[in-house]
This record gives C-alpha cells, structure tokens and sequence, in this order.
C-alpha cells in the first residue's frame, strides 16, 4: 500500500492573530485521488492547498506529503512532488517566450537540458501551443495565457498537482480539453487537488470532496454522499449542482436525490417510472 | 490597521472632522514654531500638547506608541552624535581623550531630538486623522490639479494591492522551483527577474483595466467637474484657523525681534 | 420598438503593436441591436472578441483605443463615432469582470458618487443619486465602508452602483460574476433581477454561465469568429446544441438533460431550467 499523497494533522494558521483562517484541519488524500476542495472564498481553500507545498507553514499540526513530513524542507524541494498552479496566470508569466517560460520550473528543479527539450515540446503538443512557441505569453489572450501556466506545470508531473480554479475565465471547451489533460494525468497514477467553485465539475470528475467552511473542514466525502446534503452544503453558501438539484426536487417521487450524470439520473428516473407503469 | 501604507485611524472625533486644510495649516504652523524655536520647553511643550490633542481625538495608544518606536533609533543617534560632532561653549562636563561633552551641546542634542519627534508627531497628527481621499481632496481645494491628486490617490489605493500582488508572484515563482538566489547584488537582481517582470506585467494591466474602467465612469482630464459634498470650512475650521494664524504671527514676531523694544523678555521666551 | 442600440455590420481591429504590422481583426460584420427594458445575453468561446464588443457601445472603441473601425454603432440614433465620449458614457454604462481594477476610490460613497461628478452634477443631484443606486443594489448599508474590505459580490454590486448612479439607458455587463464565488454569484444575479423588475434598462450580459441565461435574458446571442452566429429567443438558441458545441460552448445543464431524454423516447423536451423538467418529470410520474 503506497504513503497517502497529503496527509494534514490539526492543522490551524493565522494571518493575523485574530482572524483564525484554517482551524485544526485534518485529512488524508490517497495517493492517486482525484480531490475537489470546495468553500466560499475566504473559507481556507488557498490556505490549506499553500500548505501542501510549504508556501504556508501551519503554526500548529503536522503536514505529510507522500509519507514524509515536510516541515524541514524548503519550498524548493517540496516542488518535486507538488506541483501547484496559481489562480491568475498573471502572476506567474515573466518569460519572453511560451518556451522560456515553460522550461523555468523544468530548470529550477535541475531536469538536464535533452529531458527539458523533450518534456517542452511534450506540453507544446498537449495544449496546442506549437503556433505560439516563441511568441511572448504576455502578449496571448486569456485563454491561451492560461494554458501557457497548465503546461509549464504539466511539463514538471508532478506526483501531486494542486490546481486553484483553473477552469475559471475559459469557456466550456476549453475547460472541458484542460479536465481531460487533467483526467489524463489521473489515470497515470497522480494526485489531484482541484480548488473550484464549478459544482457541476464537481460532480463530473472528482473522488472526493473536501468542504471548508469558516476555516473548518465542514465534511468531507465522495460527491454523490456530499451533494445529497443540500442543508449542509448550504451552511457553506453553496448548492448542489443542477442534475443532482433536479433530483431533489423529485425526490418525492421516489428519486433518491443523488444523481451527478445526465445518464444516472435519466438511468434512475426510468426505472422508477418503468416499475410505476408495472405496478398501476 | 488595514493595509501599512496608510496610518490612518477611523474615529469621529472633532479632530477627524476637521477640514484637511485646517489640518494641513497646522502641520505647516507647527513646522514654523518647531524650525522658529530651540528653547527646550517649548519644544517639549509641543509634543505634550499633540499628544493631548492625539489622545482627545481617541487615537489608540499602539499607534502612538507605534511611532515613537519607529523615531527611537533616529532620537538616539541624534542625542549620542550632536554632543560629539559640535562640543560648543561651557561648561565641559567630560573629555575623553579627544572627545569633549559641554552642557549646552548637550542641550542642543536634546533640543534637536524634541524637534525631529515634534516633526514627525505634526504630520502624524494629520495622517492618523485623515483618510487618504480627504487629504487628496483638501489637497486639490488648495489648488493642486484634479488629475494630480486622482493620481495621487489611485497610486496610494493601489499600492497595498500591488505589494500583495508581489507576494502572490514570489509564491507562484516559488512553487515552480525557484529560489532567491545568494551572491552578489547583480546575480540576486538577475534571479529576482521572474517576479520583477511578472509584477510589471501584473502592473501594466492593472493600469490597462482602470483606464478603462476611469473612462466607463465619464472621467476626461480636463473636463469640469463636480463634487457631491463642497467641503466648506465649518466654525470649529475658521476658529482653528484663527488660533494658528495667531501663532504664527507671535512666532514670526518675536523671532524677527518686532517686540524686542517693547518687551525683551517675551523674545527671551522663544529664543 | 426602436432598437436603443443597433450595430451594423461592425468590423473593428487594434492597431496593431509593430508599426507598419497587418491589424488583425477581432470583429468582422458584426450585425445586433438591443431594444429598451430588454436583456440580450452574449455568449461565445474565450478570444471571440466579446469585451471588444462591449468597449464599442460606450465609444472606449475607437474613441480612446484608435484602431480600424468600420460599419457603424448607434445608441439612441446617434452613430458613437460622432457623439461626445462623455455623453457616450453617460448613456452606456460599462461595468467589468474584475471588481479590483474597476474600483478606485477610499469609500463606497466616493465610489457612486465620482460618476456623476464627472457629469459635474449639482451636488444635491449627484446625493439623490448615490442614495437610489445603493438602495437599488440593496447596499446602503455599505455607505462609508472601504471598497477593499467587502466580498467579491459586494464589490461588484457597488461597481454596478456606481455605474447606475450615471443612469445610464443602456448597461454593458462583461462577465460580471465570473470571478466569484457561488454566494457572490447569487447577490449579483439577485441584483439583477432587481434591477429588470424596476428600471427599463436595455442590458447587454457577457456570461459563460449558460444555466443562469434562461433565468434572466431575454434573447441570446452567440458570437464567433468575429461575427454573430446565433441570435434569437433562449430555447431557440440553445436548440442548436450541435453549433453550440462546435464552438465550444456549454449547453445548459437542462437542455442536455432534455436531449438525452429524446434521445432515447420520442419525447420533445424542451427544458432549460430545473423548474421547467421538475415541472414534466414531475407530471410525467406523478400521473
């Protein structure tokens, strides 16, 4: 049985000595889950994902990342297993080229110059950024500025990647071709931590779901277990997403309120209006 | 305290509701007597005097305390190193081989000290009381372009959220393997290139957006405008005013020796 | 009745940034008009030139960007290139994805209030107008507060004040709830709401978020590839799923719901709300 890929003991930090933003959070996340971490803004998700890689150290509790603890170690190391990507790509491009700024993070983590070659023209490829190789990532539009920050971190795989809203500011496409890159990733084997406010991704792609609320890990659980609580999802100011609402909603019609796919609810209500017609 | 580029304390004191122009008159007032006068109680008299008037306005005792913490280390240079540089008159009261004390260089040490605080106490009096738009404000009704002073504000606006805006880049560019590299000055600023030019970009848009943004709310430089509450001076303003203005026409007076005839002891006072 | 806003034929580039460069065009025939008291919700994938679009309506394009413009925009018949950028202003307000950048005063207050000073309003006026705008918003409880300590949906609300405090007769919202949460998401399209039951205002919506379309617009516009390819009533629109998702964009969730129901029966549902499909499964069942 492998090492967890993060493992947080009673975690707790503080900005400011009054404002508690994370409190006494503990989890374990499986080496090769797939994590959605979910909450109002200002409810820790930034805090505790910026301690998986060190940039935050907890002021008290214990935090493990593939088995070891990391309170000794620099940031630095800590990128050779965690790869985090920034909410804004704005604050991470620098580079006169897509090419230069992919291999920054290749070079930091002392990759030799073939494997940095290989592994850029790799990400090229992945993302569709052959055409804009050497043009300055600044001077790209959003999306596309976007993607330029996906690859250079898909670029390092990282064992585990922790990513904050990705998928916000791209249209359903494109967010659709940077989940797949993603599932694609998963499949291999490597943890994923995805911070989003996108309920209906949620649903269609993550394991298990982590919900903080004020600080406090409210519940944690797979999506269809946490999204079949919409009382307590609405302590966190949030709600199930539309599928799974409409469920609900016919749940005294016999539905069980807990569907995540069009498939699954389609799949769920036949049989149910199937054994109807039997009955009647 | 919101963010560190900004002393200023929310209360509603009679201090805060000053004008900023009255306020702004009494920091240059206070600068007259504190530049017009070395006599030590006067000096001494002044910082008594604002912290009265600090602590009437409910200014909490940290911010005060702040400050002089921050002046600490400047009193105590300037105690310890006027005696030394400029050992004037009589009496001596220590020679150490070739370094001789007297007691009015002593006294002119303190008397500086008392004048740098007072200095700092003056302007800490009007930013502590008055927020940032205010102050541009009064500014711009003192006559400073509308422009400048919009720059004025949007700069100190945006400072604190560039300075976060500079962490963010740090821990983005950390998280990627980078490392403030050690070693001589060009090689650090070489390897603070990544977040250095990230936050000029960072910068550059921001600037983009608020272009667009000051020219979606009607803003064109040049062009007349309104404000929705004309700051008029209220009496407490005009009393102020008055009392400063008093003041400084006694300083200036018995500085320029005016009353020396008249009354030679009045000129000894401030003297 | 008398489109407020109509845009013919517009094709429009940024000059280009080397000199002597070909301009690329971001709109290319851009033909749309947008009716008094109605919500016209944009939709169209990331580059397809959608902010470019909105900075046209209150003249930023070409009146502050230069560039290539050609075709024409009239608000309230008046062709944009021709009328006053203040004025301009005055008639579309604009109000931006990012509630950061667009805020920049020390006050909520000062914030609605800088609007009309740059309209120089009487005083009294530009008070009678901070105090329906907040009110409007549902934030004059926020009045003196600092713009940087409140939620990302409250920021947005005081930007969508400030810009109401201008009265505009048209309103340009460029994704307005992109960057926030879903509690911040719910206060704006709240307000919203609000503001449709109380004002005619014609309002122009850039949105990604194709669930929330059917609850407040109108009509629906698609634009791609510089010009705009779809453009009629919500479930016309989304009635084109196949176009829908060759440029890239999302169905909204009921919709595909509905498909894949006729898919498979020989159904013709239709839903784009939750409500709608509870209201026919409901039934559906129930009888």
């Amino acid at each position: 049985m492998a090492e967890p890929a993060i493992e947080l003991y009673r975690c707790s930090y503080r900005y400011n000595p009054d404002i508690p933003a994370l409190r006494e959070v503990s989890c374990t996340i499986p080496t090769g889950t797939w994590v959605a971490l979910i909450g109002q803004n200002g409810s820790g998700k930034t805090t505790l994902a910026k301690m998986c890689n060190g940039l935050l150290r907890p002021d008290e509790g214990r935090v493990r990342i593939l088995g070891q603890d990391i309170a000794g170690q620099p940031v630095s190391q800590i990128a050779h297993s965690v790869g985090y990507l920034f909410q804004n790509p704005d604050h991470q491009i620098f580079a006169p080229t897509v090419r230069e700024e992919l291999a920054f993070g290749l070079r930091n983590l002392g990759f030799l110059s073939a494997e940095i070659e290989r592994r850029i023209e790799e990400a090229l490829a992945l993302f569709g950024l052959e055409p804009y190789a050497d043009r300055p990532p600044a001077m790209l539009g959003y999306g596309l500025r976007r993607q330029v920050t996906v690859a250079s971190l898909f670029a390092l795989r990282p064992p585990i990647l922790i990513l904050d809203e990705p998928t916000t500011g791209l249209g359903w496409g494109a967010a659709q071709a940077l989940l797949d890159r993603l599932a694609e990733l998963h499949q291999e084997g490597h943890t994923i931590l995805l911070i989003t406010h996108d309920m209906r991704l949620v649903a269609e792609r993550a394991e298990w779901v982590l919900v903080l609320h004020e600080g406090r890990l409210l519940t944690e659980g797979p999506p269809r277990q946490i999204f079949a609580q919409p009382k307590m999802l609405s302590r966190a100011s949030l709600s199930p997403p539309p599928i799974t609402r409409l469920a609900q909603r016919l749940r005294s019609f016999g539905m069980r309120g807990d569907s995540l796919t069009v498939e699954e609810f389609y799949r769920e209500y036949r049989a149910l209006t199937l054994k109807e017609r039997a009955c009647s | 305290m919101s963010n560190r580029f900004d002393l200023y304390v929310a209360r509603s004191s009679w201090l805060h509701r000053l004008d900023p122009r009255t306020k702004l008159a009494f920091v240059g007032v206070s600068f007259a007597l504190l530049f017009l006068s070395s006599r030590l109680s006067l000096l001494a008299g002044y910082l008594v005097v604002v912290h009265l008037l600090l602590r009437a306005a409910r200014i909490p005792s940290d911010r005060i305390r702040w400050l002089w913490r921050q002046m600490w280390p400047l009193t105590l240079l300037i105690l310890l190193l006027w005696p030394i540089f400029y050992p004037t008159g009589q009496p001596t009261l220590l020679t150490l081989w070739r370094v001789r004390i007297t007691l009015p260089s002593l006294l002119q040490g303190l008397a500086n000290a008392l004048r740098v605080n007072g200095l700092a106490f003056a302007v800490f009096v009007l930013l502590v009381s008055t927020d940032q738009a205010r102050l541009v404000q009064g500014l711009v009704q003192l006559g400073i372009p509308f422009e400048l002073g919009l720059t004025l504000a949007i700069a100190l606006r945006y400072l604190p959220l560039l300075y976060s805006v500079y962490g963010t880049i740090t821990d983005a560019q950390r998280a990627r393997g980078w490392r403030a590299e050690q070693g001589s000055l060009p090689e650090r600023l070489r390897a603070h290139v990544p977040t250095l030019v990230a936050l000029i970009i960072a910068a550059l848009r921001l600037s983009d957006t608020l272009t667009l943004a000051l020219a979606a709310r009607g803003f064109r430089p040049g062009h007349p405008r309104t404000t929705h509450r004309p700051r008029r001076l209220r009496r407490a303003d005009l009393l102020c005013l008055a009392g400063l203005s008093l003041l400084l026409a006694i300083m200036v007076g018995l500085r320029l020796g005016f009353c020396a005839f008249s009354c030679p002891k009045m000129g000894k006072l401030i003297k | 009745m008398k489109p407020i806003v109509s845009i013919e034929n517009l094709y429009y580039a940024y000059p280009p940034l080397k000199v002597g460069a070909e301009p690329i065009p971001v709109l290319k025939g851009v033909s749309l008009s947008l009716a008094q008291g109605e919500c016209l919700a944009l939709l169209g994938p990331t580059g397809a030139g959608k902010s470019t679009l909105c900075l046209t309506l209150n003249g930023i394009i070409p009146h502050l960007t230069g560039g290539t413009f050609r075709g024409e925009v009239r608000v309230a018949e008046h062709d944009t290139r021709e009328m006053d950028p203040g004025e301009l202003s005055q008639r579309v307000g604009l109000v931006f994805q990012d509630p950061k950048s667009q805020l920049f005063n020390m006050t909520v207050e000062d914030e609605v209030a800088f609007g009309p000073e740059s309209l120089a309003l009487p005083p009294g006026e530009i008070e009678a107008r901070i105090d329906e705008a907040l009110k409007t918003m549902g934030i004059s409880d926020l009045r003196h507060r600092s713009p940087l300590e409140l939620s990302g949906g409250q920021k947005q609300r005081v930007a969508l004040a400030a810009i109401l405090a201008m009265r505009p007769e048209v309103l340009v919202l460029d994704e307005p709830t992109a960057s926030l949460d879903p509690a911040g998401k719910r206060s704006v399209l709240e307000a919203m709401r609000h503001l449709r039951e109380r004002t005619q205002m014609a309002i122009l919506w850039v949105t990604q978020d194709v669930d929330k379309v059917p609850l407040l617009a109108d009509r629906v516009a698609v634009l791609g590839q510089g010009k705009i390819l779809l453009n009629g009533k919500p479930a016309e629109v989304f009635g084109q799923a196949e176009k829908l998702r060759d440029l890239g964009l999302a169905l909204p969730r009921m919709r595909q719901l509905a498909i894949y129901f006729n898919e498979r029966e020989e159904s013709g549902y239709t839903w784009l709300t939750v409500e709608e499909a509870a209201c026919d499964l409901g039934e559906d069942t129930g009888g």
